[in-house]
């Protein structure tokens, strides 16, 4: 039970660590003050909570798939989220007006990462409160999985934040493009489990080589969105992902150097 | 960066709990696998001594043997007769006794099993022990979470070590900053740690040697001050007298002798004023503040200017405190009110009023210096803080020697004092207010 916990707090951990990495290294870099970040992890904390402790009338919802159809809009959500941030912290925040944009977009995205990865771990925590022998274990595993994840959030920062603000910008660019399409490949995931997407055969199977159970599997879903079998309609979607932003943020940079 | 301590903790402990928690991860995997096989080399024994103990060759008709309900056992007859079996164990063969693995994964009774086959060859018989998994997994990680708990529970310990282990380290840096934090602006001393650690090394070195070489400039510079003031004072003086001879001597008495005469005294002026422009320089670290007299030296300085005063037939008066303690320095204070009170005198006209105030609250002490002169514009209150900057340009129609030096002289003095200074109109005489606020 002790490795469950760890993966699936790990997974949840890691891919909010990594979003609120970049958004704090790059608020560092232009000196944008910290303080929303507290505003979105508690404003996220709340309507997590909340929304955990609703689950089953959320589930119920669209014939019974609430829960992947509302994990769905989150993710897609996310991924504008960093799409806009991406495009913003590309052309720069010298007026206010940019910078209001900028600090808006990164509550709303720790806001909603914060909602998406907390009901996961809420609901899997207080899943296990009727059985006190396991109880243990899992949060000894959820603690385990919520040090590595944060570590790994912590150790990016720090990455990013000692390297010059041009590397750092390039660095961040990559991690955005990845973390923004791994979430498309959930939102796939998910309305494939929801019986939304019609769902196919794998295209490739990698379980051998990397396990996505395994620590390295978990934190290249997080990182990359690792998918040891993915369908053909969820790797259109990642690459798909990824030339979107890139086109978007490009098209945007130019029209504003002109 | 914005706190080094922050940075240094918050990466460790990140380094830390990675390195921690993987390799904590690859032993719990590991012991899990040991305690697995341990669990396997258990059934065989049991499966060993359950063929010793039993004879059975022929099917039992009656009692069957109670066992814990995480246990079974089977007994089966080389032609797969069930000859025996535990309470909880199922009638039938749950998968083929004769393949080739001893060790099999069974489910029955809503649980997944762990079974061992052994094969009696005496008696021609096999015979089946089973464990559920469940337990058997729980019972593992019951041992090995014992052993993790305690490497979880330690990180945030070690993260208060590294808290007070880094504050330890960073004392030398706090002590540095404290001691140049606390230095007064006249203190070029240079800076003396109890034990320098070899990081700091260079830059205690350096700051001292900095310390050192700027201490030296001013020496130098206070230096060049007096020698200035006295090579250049002593050949106006000697014009002056030049001219002076020149006038009676001659029975000169022309225009032209005029503005010789009043030429030497507006050269002799802005250099008494240059020199007191640098004297009183807010850089200037070798002013010492001390207590003084605010009200006798106003009344030294009115004294001092009284006889000019008066040949423009002005009124000049002082209200307020009879006593006032400020810090100040006593030289610079009688130049800043000689500029104030002339710059009152020159700029207003014959027979106008100059009132000098001075009023105290238990902060504070306030300098007014009021006259009734056409004061200064609204939009020039700051400009004529600038150095050489004359209101109305060349065009000022005092007639009066003046370089544009005075209110810059002043604002430095009022800066060295920590004082501050506004302008304002008079609201009864009409002309120019000035209100200089010291600290007490």
């Amino acid at each position: 039970m002790l490795i469950n916990a760890v993966i699936i707090v790990l997974r949840e951990v890691l891919e909010a660590s990594l979003i609120m990495s970049l958004f704090l290294a790059y608020s560092q870099h232009v000196t944008v003050s910290r303080l929303w970040l507290l505003l979105g992890i508690v404003l996220g904390g709340l309507f997590a909570w909340a929304y955990a402790a609703h689950i089953s009338t959320f589930s119920n919802w669209f014939d019974g798939v609430g829960q992947e159809v509302i994990n769905a809009g989150l993710q897609l959500a996310i991924y504008f989220i960093l799409l806009g941030f991406i495009t913003q912290a590309l052309i720069g925040v010298s007026k206010p007006i940019q910078r209001i944009t900028l600090i808006s977009l990164m509550v709303l995205g720790i806001v909603l990462a914060s909602i998406r990865e907390g009901t996961e771990i809420v609901l899997f925590i207080t899943g296990f409160s009727a059985a006190p022998d396991l109880l243990q274990a899992v949060l000894i595993g959820s603690s385990i999985g919520a040090g590595i994840g944060m570590s790994v959030g912590v150790c990016i920062y720090y990455l990013l934040v000692t390297m010059t603000f041009k590397n750092s910008v390039r660095l961040g660019y990559v991690l955005t493009l990845l973390i923004a399409a791994a979430m498309i490949s959930q939102v796939v995931q998910q309305l494939i489990q929801a019986d939304w997407i019609i769902s196919q055969y794998p295209l490739w199977d990698t379980s051998n080589w990397i396990n996505e159970r395994s620590l390295v599997g978990q934190l290249l879903y997080a990182l990359i969105g690792y998918e040891a079998t993915p369908t053909p309609i969820q790797v259109s979607a990642y690459f798909s992902a990824i030339a979107m932003i890139v086109f978007v943020s490009f098209y945007q940079l130019s029209r504003h150097t002109k | 960066m914005r706190s080094i301590r922050t940075y240094l903790l918050l990466a460790l402990l990140a380094i830390i709990t990675l390195v921690t928690f993987v390799s904590l991860l690859k032993g719990y995997q590991s012991s899990i696998e040991k305690a697995q096989q341990l669990f396997d080399d258990r059934l065989k024994n049991i499966a060993g001594i359950i063929a010793n103990a039993n004879q059975d060759t022929q099917p039992r008709t009656a009692g069957v043997f109670e066992l814990s309900p995480g246990v079974f056992f089977q007994i089966w007859s080389d032609d797969f007769m069930l000859l025996a079996h535990s309470n909880n164990a199922p009638l039938i063969q749950l998968f083929d006794i004769d393949n080739d693995s001893p060790f099999n994964d069974i489910n029955f009774s809503g649980y997944r099993w762990r079974s061992y086959t052994l094969q009696d060859t005496t008696l021609n018989r096999w015979i089946i022990v089973g464990e559920r998994d469940d337990i058997r997994y729980t019972l593992a990680e019951n041992v090995v979470l014992a052993s993790i708990i305690p490497i979880v529970l330690a990180i945030p310990v070690a993260a208060l070590i590294i808290w007070v282990a880094i504050g330890l380290g960073l004392k030398p840096l706090r002590e540095l900053s404290e001691q140049l934090n606390n230095k007064q602006a006249d203190d070029l001393s240079p800076v003396v740690m109890r034990e320098t650690p070899k990081e700091l090394t260079q830059l205690v070195t350096t700051t001292n040697a900095l310390l050192d070489r700027l201490n030296a400039a001013f020496l130098r510079e206070q230096q060049f001050s007096t020698d200035a003031a006295h090579e250049l004072r002593t050949p106006i003086s000697a014009l002056k007298v030049q001219v002076h001879n020149l006038q009676t001597a001659h029975k000169f008495n022309d225009q032209e002798i005029e503005s010789l005469a009043l030429g030497i005294d507006r050269m002799g002026h802005v250099i008494e004023q240059i020199l007191a422009l640098y004297r009183h320089s807010p850089d200037q670290p070798l002013m010492k503040l001390t207590p003084l007299d605010l009200c006798a030296i106003s009344q030294h300085v009115i004294a001092k200017h009284y006889d000019q005063i008066a040949l423009k037939q002005q009124q000049i008066s002082m209200v307020g405190e009879e006593k006032c303690l400020i810090k100040g320095n006593k030289f610079a204070l009688e130049t800043l009110l000689d500029n104030v009170i002339l710059n009152a005198s020159k700029y207003t006209p014959d027979s106008s009023e100059i009132r000098i105030g001075i009023f105290q609250n238990n902060q504070s002490v306030k300098l007014v210096i009021e006259d009734s002169g056409p004061g200064v514009e609204e939009h020039d209150y700051d400009r004529v803080f600038e150095r050489f900057y004359r209101g109305k340009g060349d065009q000022h129609d005092s007639g009066t020697v003046g370089c544009g030096l005075g209110l810059a002289i002043v604002k430095h003095i009022v800066s060295i004092h920590h004082a501050t200074i506004s302008l304002d109109r008079c609201a009864d005489l009409g002309g120019l207010k000035i209100v200089i606020t010291f600290p007490k």
